[in-house]
């Protein structure tokens, strides 16, 4: 298909530049259509968050429910952030979030990085083997190791009910390993062979010379992973128990069933807390994107 | 190429391979062994041979959560189709088009709790879905969504899908530009229109993207709990309506104690995965030109 495409571009290069400029000439009257497209598709997926937002700030005045709906609150109130903040401790919940995804996306990104160094660059017994039992543990479904997990956060760690519990099953994916070995496995090998030649040892190879390389990939594993870990809501459910010991998702599930039927409160804590890790996703957005996209290179 | 015989590449490996060892591992082993018995997590297991196996065999609920499961797999196709046209459509030159890429990034990152939340507030019986309904003058009565049966599963597969388009056409917009311009050019002379340029060039050029998100998409709607568990308000559904694989797997072990049991249809679950991701690992590796 591509040699193919080549021999027929060499020739008639006015055609395409003809055909390239009607296409200019159409599209400043097409783009207006393009940004209406664009728009309706953005208004699907944000609309949720913005119902939920103006939820949040109607006031005693405002009907939750009425018809037609009521989009924009007439009598804007705080009250349902007041309530939620003095029913859970949000602030605590999003400490205990920060503690638990900080330490996992940054373990994640040493230990991953430490083993996918052997696997792209040395050679030694058992590498395939340790390789491809890795991509079977992709298989397995997280859920699946829950109950060994279980006890054993109970009968051998004692780490129940801890946010140690959130940290130390999740210290390492095999995801990420498999990620940080493709990006090693680009890096020259004569960049680590003259290091040795120069005789830095295997530490110093891996990091002065391929962690500083693969920084991208790095900056995606890690905010991959802090993401994965700071929407965990399963494992998370199971071990935390204690009114001041939630995370964030935990403790916003707890809301539900504490507030029933008050919908501004419930709707004031979904924006409590998608506001910040939104906040924080639009900073990383660029490396987030670009890590995702490396992933799979065709 | 080192080929010295040392330990070093066991070193960089050791903690990797401690922590998948027992936090993989070890939980594979044990859920096996779990399966074998009557346990309750709170006391020892007791042998009990092949009975939970008998009992999931016989089991009306575990046979919903394996249709329901295996229905749920229809989110993949719908998903791969809609990123795919998403990552056309935001795959141009235009001013503010980031801005639209980052918005129809953010249910992806907002937590499947929180989507989870504002998902039933929208098609609660009070909701902005019935409110609109009866003011168009489309129904009269306002609609249990979540309370009928047949409606609980739908509107989870629609949550996952909206939750998942942005995410995934972010991987196709990646292969679309890694697509030549030739290509497109090519097709512009040989007259295609613009569908045509798409299904000859896009499609075929996306293949390894395709295969990517068609492994990843379908182990996750095979593992699908989140969105049910909040749907329901944690109880599956009137007549286990919602009940998914995990989510049974989660009411036996963690609310019913019944953890053999519970084990049991893991390996059911396992069981289901591996079969299933046997096919799609071994494309994924093939495009893994062989290591040295």
């Amino acid at each position: 298909m591509t040699t193919a495409g080549m021999a027929q571009i060499a020739e008639p290069v006015a055609v395409i530049q003809a055909k390239r400029k009607r296409r200019t000439r159409r599209s400043v009257v097409s783009s207006g259509l393009w940004y209406i497209v664009l728009i309706a598709i953005a208004v699907i997926t944000v609309f949720p968050f913005f119902w939920m937002l103006m939820t949040s700030l109607k006031g005693p005045g405002d009907p939750v429910y009425s018809i037609p709906p009521q989009f924009i609150p007439s009598d804007p109130s705080l009250g349902a952030y007041q309530r939620v903040l003095a029913a859970l401790p949000i602030p605590t919940y999003f400490l205990n979030s920060l503690i638990v995804a900080v330490s996992v996306g940054a373990l994640n990104v040493l230990v991953a990085a430490m083993a996918a160094y052997p696997l792209a660059k040395m050679r030694f017994f058992g590498r395939d083997a340790i390789f491809y039992a890795l991509l079977a543990t992709l298989i397995v479904p997280a859920q699946l190791t829950y109950i060994p997990s279980f006890v054993l956060s109970v009968n051998v760690f004692h780490y129940y009910n801890t946010l140690a519990a959130l940290i130390f099953p999740n210290l390492v994916s095999a995801f990420n390993i498999f990620l940080l070995r493709q990006a090693f496995r680009s890096v020259p090998n004569d960049l680590i062979d003259a290091a040795r030649v120069d005789g830095a040892g295997e530490w110093r190879i891996w990091w002065s010379i391929l962690l500083p390389i693969v920084r991208p990939s790095l900056a995606a594993v890690a905010i991959f992973t802090f993401v994965t870990s700071w929407n965990d809501f399963l494992w998370p459910s199971l071990m935390l128990h204690t009114p001041n010991g939630l995370t964030l998702p935990v403790g916003l599930a707890a809301l539900q069933s504490f507030f029933q039927s008050d919908f501004r409160s419930i709707a004031a804590g979904v924006t409590i807390t998608v506001v910040p890790i939104l906040l924080f996703f639009i900073v990383v957005q660029r490396y987030f994107v670009k890590g995702l996209a490396g992933a799979v290179k065709g | 190429m080192t080929r010295k015989r040392s330990i070093t590449p066991y070193t960089f490996l050791l903690p990797a391979l401690v922590v998948l060892g027992i936090f993989v591992v070890y939980p594979i082993i044990a859920v096996i062994y779990y399966s074998f018995t009557d346990y309750d997590i709170a006391t020892p297991p007791v042998w009990v041979g092949l009975d939970n196996y008998a009992k999931l065999l016989g089991d009306e609920t575990f046979r919903l959560a394996l249709v329901h499961s295996f229905v749920y797999l229809l989110v993949t196709p719908i998903l791969i189709f809609l990123s795919i046209v998403l990552a056309i459509v935001v795959n141009r030159r235009m001013r503010g088009i980031h801005i639209f890429r980052a918005l129809y990034f953010v249910p992806a990152v907002s937590g499947s709790i929180a989507i989870g939340l504002a998902w039933k507030w929208l098609f609660d019986r009070n909701g902005l879905i019935n409110s609109v309904l009866q003011s168009w003058g489309v129904i009269t009565v306002p609609i249990q969504w979540l309370a009928t049966p047949s409606l609980v599963l739908p509107i989870a597969m629609l949550l996952t899908t909206w939750a998942g388009v942005g995410f995934y056409s972010v991987i196709f917009l990646a292969g679309l530009q890694n697509i030549p311009e030739e290509l497109y050019d090519a097709a512009l002379i040989d007259g295609c229109t613009n569908f045509q340029k798409h299904r000859y060039v896009s499609i075929p050029g996306l293949r390894p993207q395709i295969v990517f998100v068609a492994v990843i998409s379908s182990l996750a709607a095979l593992k699908v709990f989140d969105e049910i568990y909040v749907l329901t308000n944690r109880t599956g559904g009137i007549l286990d309506s919602g009940v998914t694989m995990v989510f049974y797997l989660w009411k036996e072990a963690f609310q019913l104690s019944n953890a053999g049991y519970a084990s049991a249809i893991a390996i059911a679950l396992l069981a289901i995965t591996l079969v299933f991701s046997v096919f799609n690992v071994r494309i994924l590796e093939s495009r893994d030109e062989g290591a040295t």
